[in-house]
């Protein structure tokens, strides 16, 4: 393992890669800060960039991407008091109330350090529990991807926002989605109205750009014209020792960082919730266990420290079942596993073996990515502050033009680019409709995965569905995915009176 | 009828559409035994319609006034939305004809002027400036820096 970390640093300090890097966090922490702008729009817009590059130099890109964005919602959400992605929507809590004492540097640099450390803890339990569960993942076969598959569709449908039956319906949706074109083992088209063009599908990032960039920007026009620009606060560097916080107040944090950083590693590897409800439990915990609970919403340091931890751990958390398995955790991930697929590389326990040093140089990119947040976060703020300040009629054309880009550089044809506003008016569509987009990414991923190992596992258990109920990982999968969703059932039946209102709202 | 009760009938009409529409399609795909091709489509479509069925069926059982008072809903300004549509669909549909580098400038510089905020002065000299430039760089990094063949269009000598 010290000799692939070795040839993984070795991979990612090269000039090169280290300027990929480098620019990755920045435009990360760019696509973080401002509000509207998310990490996996950073990734999937800059996608395109990596078409021409190797695996390695690409993957690093998109991982500082992610890195980057992941905390740079810490900046509008302390400065503006408007969290710039959901992942930092506890930080704005306590964070804009030091703002206004005059504390927005201890709060910024408070929320840098602790993001580092938390990404840094996830980095770690990444790094030690990826290659264990890759290595009982290689004796998996289609009965347990098939009930995988399967668990986290109704996991990510069930508890995603908005309703359980609205949830189910989007992940059932993006699962029919992805049966337009060839399909497994028979070969023959579906859904394809005799197009050449929809023989192969549609491709996940045209979904993706779709759902996710130019749907935001749809929904921008909504307010557009009436929106007045919110000016970020005045912070002052001058006479700023280190990151603006005692050593005391440093090592006082460190219980609530460890149980945050836990929380956020948890909650990032389960599929389909991520650093947005990880950084709001985190900071209810924090509160709970703290001394002087009084004390948060009005300006307390713990309330930062235990958001911004907990975001940022889910990193590592979420890469876990996109690098063992080839599952997303949330939709960044689902991303990065588009970038991959780009790259000819299919995640899953395999990756491990086949591409080991491909592996290691991705845990070194997020290690180097972790550092160069820590520095260029905090000490490029005001560089940071002035691009909070470009106005989003200005911004969101100019991405919509490079998410056009985007699909057209997948295969070169305006076909794609026609993919991309389907599911650009699908996705904004189901923001007018209360739809949730996350369980549709998630059902159209792994809606293929789901179907190929059904046929295949009936293959092996000569047609018989007891396969899938005999084997005990399978039917453990199984059964979880169905008391997820009796769980949730439950709780709504529990209160009948307002059964149908829970059910479209719970 | 409250726009809360409004909204979700609609929801429930276009999930039991899309369901139907799905299950129509799957209707036509050839079948060679249980556990076919089309397998998989008919539990789905099955599943979007019952999901659609039960959204309607709960959304009768909402009571026609929301118990709490609902919030001011903020205002949406549908004209621009369909202004941008369009603008998108004009966009992609001239790409390829017409070219990248001027159906973009002409993309941004209309796009620029629709979102504009109400309050705000439409500058069109510095708007066109930042269209001609996004475009000409976007073109020359993808085409050049990244090997991508964006479309030329009229440009081509």
């Amino acid at each position: 393992m010290i000799e692939l970390m070795q040839q993984g640093f070795g991979a990612v300090l090269t000039p090169y890669v280290f300027l990929l890097i480098t620019l990755g966090v920045a435009v990360g922490i760019v696509f973080g800060a401002v509000p509207g702008l998310s990490a996996t729009m950073a990734i999937a817009l800059c996608l395109p960039l990596t078409y021409s590059m190797g695996p390695g130099p690409g993957l690093a890109l998109l991982v500082a991407l992610f890195v980057g964005a992941t905390s740079g919602g810490l900046i509008s959400a302390i400065l503006l008091n408007i969290p710039g992605t959901p992942a930092s929507i506890a930080t704005t809590f306590d964070g804009w109330p030091l703002m206004k004492q005059g504390l927005g540097v201890k709060a910024l640099g408070i929320g840098v350090v602790f993001s580092f450390l938390g990404t840094i803890f996830s980095i770690v339990a990444l790094m030690f529990i990826a290659p264990i569960l890759a290595d009982l993942a290689l004796s998996f076969g289609p009965h347990e991807y098939f009930s995988i598959a399967i668990f986290s569709l109704t996991l990510i449908a069930t508890l995603s926002t908005g309703s359980l039956v609205k949830g189910l319906f989007a992940g059932a949706l993006g699962f029919a989605f992805s049966t337009v074109g060839i399909a497994p083992v028979e070969a023959i088209r579906r859904f394809t109205f005799d197009l050449p063009s929809l023989n192969g599908g549609f491709a996940m990032l045209t979904v993706m750009i779709g759902m996710f960039a130019v749907a935001e920007v749809l929904k921008f026009a909504e307010s557009a014209r009436l929106s007045h620009r919110a000016k970020p606060q005045h912070v002052s560097m001058k006479g700023v020792k280190g990151f603006g916080f005692s050593m005391k107040e440093f090592v006082g944090q460190l219980p609530n960082a460890t149980r945050s950083s836990l929380i956020g590693l948890g909650i990032g590897i389960l599929p389909g919730i991520g650093a947005g409800t990880s950084n709001i439990v985190s900071y209810i915990v924090a509160k709970k266990r703290s001394k002087t609970p009084e004390e948060f919403g009005k300006g307390k340091i713990d309330g930062v420290v235990a958001s911004e931890t907990a975001n940022n751990a889910g990193i590592g958390g979420a890469m876990i079942p996109l690098l063992t398995l080839g599952i997303p955790g949330d939709t960044t991930t689902a991303v990065m596993l588009g970038g991959f697929m780009v790259h000819g590389i299919q995640p899953g326990p395999l990756l491990f073996i086949s591409q080991a040093p491909l592996v290691y140089t991705i845990f070194a990119a997020l290690i180097l990515a972790s550092v160069l947040m820590l520095v260029l976060e905090f000490y490029g703020l005001r560089m940071f502050i002035k691009l909070l300040a470009v106005p989003k009629h200005i911004l969101l054309p100019i991405i919509l033009v490079l998410c056009v880009v985007g699909a057209f550089g997948l295969n070169s044809r305006i076909f794609d680019v026609w993919a991309v506003l389907l599911f650009g008016l699908l996705g904004y569509g189901f923001v007018k409709s209360g739809l949730p987009i996350a369980p549709f990414i998630i059902g159209f991923i792994l809606g293929p995965m789901a179907e190929t190992n059904l046929r295949r596992g009936l293959m092996l258990s000569d047609g018989s569905f007891g396969g899938f109920l005999t084997n005990p990982i399978s039917a453990g999968f199984l059964i979880l995915a169905v008391a997820s969703i009796s769980w949730h059932l439950v709780t709504v039946i529990r209160n009948r009176k307002s059964a149908a209102i829970e059910l479209m709202r719970s | 009828m409250d726009s809360y009760k409004r909204n979700e009938l609609l929801a429930g009409l276009a999930m039991l559409g899309a369901g139907v529409f799905y299950l129509v399609l799957t209707l036509n795909l050839p079948r060679r035994g249980t556990v076919d091709a089309a397998f998989v489509p008919w539990m789905l479509a099955v599943a979007l319609c019952l999901l659609g069925a039960l959204q309607l069926w709960a959304w009768r059982k909402l009571p026609n006034k929301r118990a709490e008072p609902a919030e001011k809903p903020e205002a949406i300004d549908y004209p621009t939305v369909i202004k941008s549509v369009a603008l998108v669909l004009l966009f992609t549909a001239l790409l390829q004809p017409v070219g990248f580098v001027i159906m973009t400038v002409l993309y941004l510089y209309a796009q620029f002027i629709v979102l504009t905020p109400a309050e705000q002065k439409v500058k069109h000299l510095q708007y066109l400036l930042i269209a001609v430039v996004s475009s000409v760089l976007i073109f020359y990094i993808f085409r050049h820096g990244f090997d991508l063949l964006l479309p030329v269009g009229l440009l081509e000598i």
